[in-house]
Order: structure tokens, then C-alpha cells, then sequence
């Protein structure tokens, strides 16, 4: 009698993936993305907004002033970066009760600010942020330009 | 005498926590860091607390301490800039463009530009500033 053919099953390799490559790209991704990334904490301020919003909420009704009938206050900033309203220089604090005062008081007050072009950046914003916090929805920069 | 080996152990055994601290530390810089904004100056934006949100995408317009301009962390001459901004302009008139500012420069060299832009058509024109003093 002859004896069953065993059939020898090969003998399952472990299949030892090496991982030095991956740790390889791992490392090089992470000291990418380490390098590359910035994590200042970024905002914005519009400073040309896209017109599809230009529906105003409210209808002017008799009682709101109308855009011609809204004064105007002009904040103008000289080269040090110091606002002045009428011409009277103002610290920051009295600029903020004055636009705050302003701003109560005739809630449609269109609010200029008119930039020395010497003046740095961030005095510009500064004054934006003051009159945004005063309550001031109409704002707006002007700058003189020489003419042609 | 024999001395017995140890049996030896599998080679990946302890290298499993390293990729896991590793995979972690990927993730956790690919959620905080954001790729965008680079620029091949040194960069303060102004400091304000009101600002809203900046989107991702756009193009970043930068502008140095010096009045230097970059388009998209190039450096670039000021023509360069306008003449790459007026053709993705007229391909897209909706194009987001931050202008990313120091916090010094000068606003001669700043307004100027974002009148510019506007003459262009740019509709969504937004300055960068940062809630914090670094």
C-alpha cells in the first residue's frame, strides 16, 4: 500500500515589511510641514467688499436720516500716526469718545478717514478699529491724489 | 559553559511608538500650521481685535516694511505684480486678494495699491491683521 503523497505546505514567510523607508517620509513630511506652515493667527479687514450685499436691511423710514442728510466726520492721520479731528490732534481715547458720542448721536454718520501717506499701517487700522468699536457702520478712506 | 541567546525579537517591535508619536506630531502640524500667506519678507501685520475670519484661498498680495511687493511669497518688481493681478483678475472678477501689509509700512505704498486693485475690478479686497502681538 502506498502511502498518501504529503503535500509540504509552504511555510507562510513572514512578510517583515521593513519600516525605515516610511519613518524616512514620515519624518520628512513632518519637518516640512513643520518649516512651512505659519501660525500667526490671521484675520481680515474688508477693505473693498463684493457689492451682492448692498441691500440695506431697514427701509430709511422717515424718521432715519437719508445717506445726503448724514454728516460726515473727518478723521485725518498725520505722518506719526496721530488721528485728528477739526483740527485738533486727539489721543486715542479721546478719539474713541469722541466717534462713540458721534456715533449715538446720529447713528448714520458717515465716518472719513483721511490718511497721511507717510502714516504707517497700523495707524490706519488702529482708527478703523476705534470707530468699528465706537458703533460706526459707515467708514470709509480717502486719500488725496495728485492730479494729472 | 553555553550561554543561551536571547530569542531574538521581532525588529519592529519597539519602532511602533515612534510612528505613532510621529503620525501624531504630522496631523497636529498639518491642523495648527497654515500653508498659506507665506511671504519672502518679514511679516507684522496691523494688530486689531475686530477683524473677521481670513478665508483660505485668493491670492496674497505683501507688502514690506519697505514698500517691497510679493505676489503669492514671489518677490516680484511692482509691474510684475500689477500685470499678473489685472490677467487673474479678468479670468476670475471674484478673486479674493488679501493684501498683507506691515504693520509699518508705510500707507503711500499700501493705499495706493488697493485703489489700484479696485480700478482693476477687484471686488473682494481684504487687509490682514492678526488679533495678537506676537
Amino acid at each position: 500500500m502506498t502511502e498518501p503523497i504529503r503535500l509540504r505546505r509552504p511555510r507562510p514567510v513572514r512578510t517583515a515589511i521593513s519600516l525605515a523607508p516610511m519613518i524616512d517620509v514620515l519624518m520628512i513630511m513632518l519637518v516640512f510641514f513643520m518649516v512651512t506652515s505659519t501660525y500667526l493667527d490671521l484675520d481680515m479687514i474688508r477693505a473693498v467688499a463684493p457689492t451682492t450685499e448692498e441691500t440695506p436691511a431697514t427701509a430709511p423710514g422717515p424718521e432715519t436720516e437719508t445717506d445726503a442728510q448724514a454728516p460726515t466726520l473727518l478723521v485725518r492721520i498725520d505722518a506719526s500716526g496721530g488721528a485728528a479731528v477739526r483740527g485738533q490732534p486727539l489721543s486715542p481715547p479721546q478719539l474713541a469718545s469722541l466717534l462713540r458720542d458721534t456715533v449715538t448721536e446720529r447713528p448714520a454718520t458717515q465716518v472719513l478717514i483721511l490718511p497721511s501717506g507717510a502714516a504707517p499701517m497700523q495707524a490706519l487700522v488702529t482708527v478703523m478699529e476705534t470707530a468699528t468699536q465706537a458703533g460706526a457702520t459707515r467708514l470709509r478712506v480717502v486719500r488725496l491724489e495728485a492730479r494729472p | 559553559m553555553r550561554i543561551p541567546r536571547p530569542a531574538p525579537r521581532p525588529a519592529w517591535d519597539p519602532i511602533v511608538p515612534l510612528i505613532d508619536v510621529v503620525f501624531f506630531l504630522l496631523v497636529f502640524f498639518l491642523l495648527v500650521g497654515r500653508m498659506d500667506a507665506t511671504s519672502p519678507f518679514e511679516m507684522a501685520p496691523p494688530i486689531a481685535t475686530t477683524g473677521a475670519p481670513l478665508p483660505a484661498g485668493g491670492a496674497t498680495l505683501t507688502v514690506a516694511e519697505d514698500g517691497a511687493l510679493a505676489l503669492d511669497g514671489a518677490a516680484l518688481p511692482p509691474q510684475a505684480v500689477t500685470a499678473r493681478l489685472r490677467d487673474r483678475l479678468a479670468a476670475d472678477p471674484s478673486l479674493f486678494i488679501r493684501v498683507n501689509a506691515h504693520r509699518a509700512a508705510e500707507l503711500r505704498r499700501v493705499l495706493p495699491l488697493i485703489a489700484q486693485l479696485e480700478a482693476m475690478g477687484a471686488q473682494d479686497v481684504a487687509l490682514v491683521v492678526t488679533p495678537e502681538a506676537e
